[in-house]
């Protein structure tokens, strides 16, 4: 068993707030192994995407505070890195994609340009070299040549047909798909490590979707990335994961490997959450929700955070957070329904 | 008379002006929809799907005229919409009401739900004063809200909630039809599933007739009863919606069918993945979808533009592959 590639304790995340601290993420554990392609699912507002950015430390601070926790990569703790270190650590070994692709683009500069930042600013660290051995760096003339044919490679490696073409165009020049694709490749610009994928194909139409997903899935399979993709798309999930880790506000409540989780599910939010989702199977009248909404964060409620909406309430649940309980192999849940864990 | 339909839309065609030019006059036409055509029967529900700029949004506006349309006849309860002078079209409008994507942005912000579904009472009933909050309630009711929620406003709602405002409001004036414009697509799964059911309850308690507007493929199967797939503002495959999953016709449907991606890792089936995406631009000559097809391409394709045919039993395909002889 090799040391896994991300590791997150106990985190524990608060905002400030007009009405109060939100305790946005309340003790997340995550393991991940090199490898892995992880599924972060969850509704709006239980931290998905707050696990995964304070990966990056993308989080703003203030209002955001970590009062608790650490993030393991390779075993150095990225909390304590200082901002240069992290800088250099982004530029490395992290990539990432978000939800929307327009927005992430600057409509003033052609693809080529971004993307030659973006590969520069990879490299840019190789170049720190003592003042007297200056004079044998490569010119900034040849740096950006080689970056241009690094950028040609990667507009290939994303599947954009006549890449050095197109790299001449600005983003409004092309269309959601293709963008989201542009950003695929910034983010392997420096031959991450992790990749991160915030939503990649909410924004998308399905079609454009399948394309997508087809692409990550490929691009796994080639160059051994580790990806985590973030979504509330179940499906998107059955498509591309290895292991899902399902949140409830600030909380992994369920981990396991995918198919488990999809014929198994544990935890009373995931057999919720696959309940309502129609698939071919599902009778008209036969769908159900989760009866409720979200906690709010500010005044979460005691014990389990899931309780209000739980079929299976008990009293103890309304106490004390229950426990990670083992429920099968390699599949975790937090719920007291399955003894009292480890 | 009950298998007349409720609604019936021939050739209808919307096109937006481009203007251009030194005197801005118009230059050419941007044809949105052309030459849509369907019926939706009473008490039923016709889905209607298509990718972002396939039109269906416009369609569902130039159906209670928020749009004028181009061209086309819209027959609504037997009543030819694009006849009616304003005046009738508004008394008209309290049979036809319109539910809308985002439901923040379709509520005034100023207003108190008891006032944003009164005024709809107000308007259309002339109720005021205790008999208007009394329909009120009533109403806040049926879409499972509670009657302390009279007095306070759409932002502190959830976005589930919030719909169902929207949908009290539009049931405020009892329509007989409601055009579902993407009404849970700003949802979560969890929401989503109790407003389908909601949906799907209103719609037997008071025999109401759906067009609903969506490009979620998975909520379709559940909710509808026919399905219409638009690509480039065209219809290219209607049918019952089980005929649509089970053996869809056209290359784009059967594309778009296994492009859902299914939330359930043993439903493993052969994705086809279309080349390309939707432009805008439709080729001037043959199959509008023809550049992305993945079926056997014919000669026709590049030269004429498939025409709507009823292969059976109801199923209509707008495709070469599926010439109208082929009837057994």
């Amino acid at each position: 068993m090799t040391a896994p590639l991300l590791e997150i304790q106990n985190l524990h995340l608060e905002f400030k707030t007009f009405d109060g601290v939100a305790k946005v993420l309340a003790g997340v554990n995550l393991t991940m192994q090199r490898g892995d392609v992880l599924g972060l699912v969850g509704e709006t507002g239980c931290g998905k995407s707050m696990t995964a950015l304070s990966v990056p430390r993308l989080i703003p601070m203030p209002p955001g505070r970590i009062t608790d926790g650490r993030v393991l990569f390779n075993g150095n703790d990225l909390l304590q890195k200082t901002p240069d270190d992290m800088q250099r650590f982004r530029a490395r070994h992290l990539g990432m994609i978000f939800q929307d692709p327009t927005t992430n683009l600057n409509p003033l500069f052609t693809i080529r340009e971004q993307l030659i930042d973006a590969v520069l600013y990879q490299r840019h660290d190789q170049q720190q070299v003592p003042g007297r051995w200056k004079g044998f760096l490569p010119s900034t003339r040849q740096l950006r040549w080689d970056a241009n044919i690094r950028a040609i490679e990667l507009m290939q490696l994303v599947g954009i047909p006549d890449g050095d073409k197109r790299l001449s165009d600005y983003p409004h020049q092309f269309s959601g798909g293709m963008r989201q694709r542009v950003l695929i490749a910034m983010a392997l610009a420096g031959e991450p490590d992790l990749l991160i994928a915030d939503e990649p194909t909410t924004a998308l139409d399905v079609t454009i979707q399948a394309q997508i997903l087809r692409l990550i899935n490929g691009l796994v399979a080639r160059l051994g990335l580790s990806v985590i993709i973030i979504t509330h798309n179940l499906g998107v999930v059955a498509q591309t994961c290895q292991r899902v880790a399902v949140m409830y506000a600030g909380r992994v409540v369920e981990q396991a490997p995918m198919r488990e989780l999809f014929k198994n599910p544990k935890h009373p939010y995931t057999q919720g959450l696959l309940k309502a989702v129609p698939t071919r199977h599902t009778e008209r009248g036969a769908l159900m929700g989760i009866d409720g909404s979200i906690p709010n964060l500010v005044h979460p409620p005691a014990g389990c955070r899931f309780h209000p909406r739980c079929p299976h309430v008990m009293e103890s649940c309304r106490m004390a957070v229950p426990p990670t309980v083992q429920v099968g192999q390699q599949h975790t849940a937090e719920c007291v329904l399955y003894g009292a864990g480890v | 008379m009950s298998d007349q339909p409720i609604l019936e839309v021939r050739h209808l065609a919307k096109h937006f002006p481009v203007r251009g030019g030194l005197l801005n006059r118009q230059v050419s036409a941007f044809k949105v929809i052309e030459d849509v055509s369907f019926s939706v029967p009473r008490g039923k529900t016709l889905g209607l799907v298509g990718e972002s700029g396939s039109g269906k949004t416009t369609i569902g506006k130039c159906l209670i005229r928020l749009v004028e349309p181009t061209a086309g006849e819209i027959i609504f309860d037997d009543t030819d919409l694009m006849a009616l002078s304003p005046r009738e079209l508004r008394r008209k409008r309290g049979d036809m009401q319109m539910i809308y994507q985002s439901p923040a942005a379709s509520l005034n912000s100023r207003m108190t739900v008891g006032s944003i579904i009164g005024e709809a009472l107000w308007l259309h009933e002339h109720l005021n004063g205790n008999a208007a909050r009394d329909r009120v309630m009533e109403l806040l009711h049926i879409v499972g809200l509670k009657e302390e929620h009279y007095y306070r406003y759409p932002h502190e709602f959830s976005g589930g909630q919030q719909q169902r405002i929207g949908i009290a409001r539009a049931l405020a004036v009892r329509p007989k039809l409601l055009v579902l414009d993407e009404p849970t697509s700003a949802l979560d799964v969890s929401v989503q599933a109790q407003i389908l059911n909601l949906l799907n309850d209103l719609q037997q308690e008071f025999s109401l007739t759906y067009l609903f507007i969506s490009h979620d493929l998975g909520v379709v199967r559940y909710l509808c009863d026919q399905v219409a797939l638009l690509y480039l503002g065209k219809i290219v495959e209607v049918a019952d919606v089980k005929m649509i999953f089970d053996e869809p016709k056209h290359p784009y449907t059967q594309a778009l069918i296994s492009a859902i991606p299914e939330a359930d890792p043993d439903d493993v089936r052969e994705q086809i993945i279309l080349s390309g995406d939707l432009s805008l631009h439709r080729p001037t000559r043959g199959c509008p979808f023809a550049p992305r097809c993945h079926a056997p391409k014919l000669d026709l394709c590049e030269t004429d533009e498939p025409v709507l045919v009823d292969t059976g039993r109801g199923h209509q395909v707008a495709c070469h592959l599926h010439p109208k002889e082929q009837i057994s």
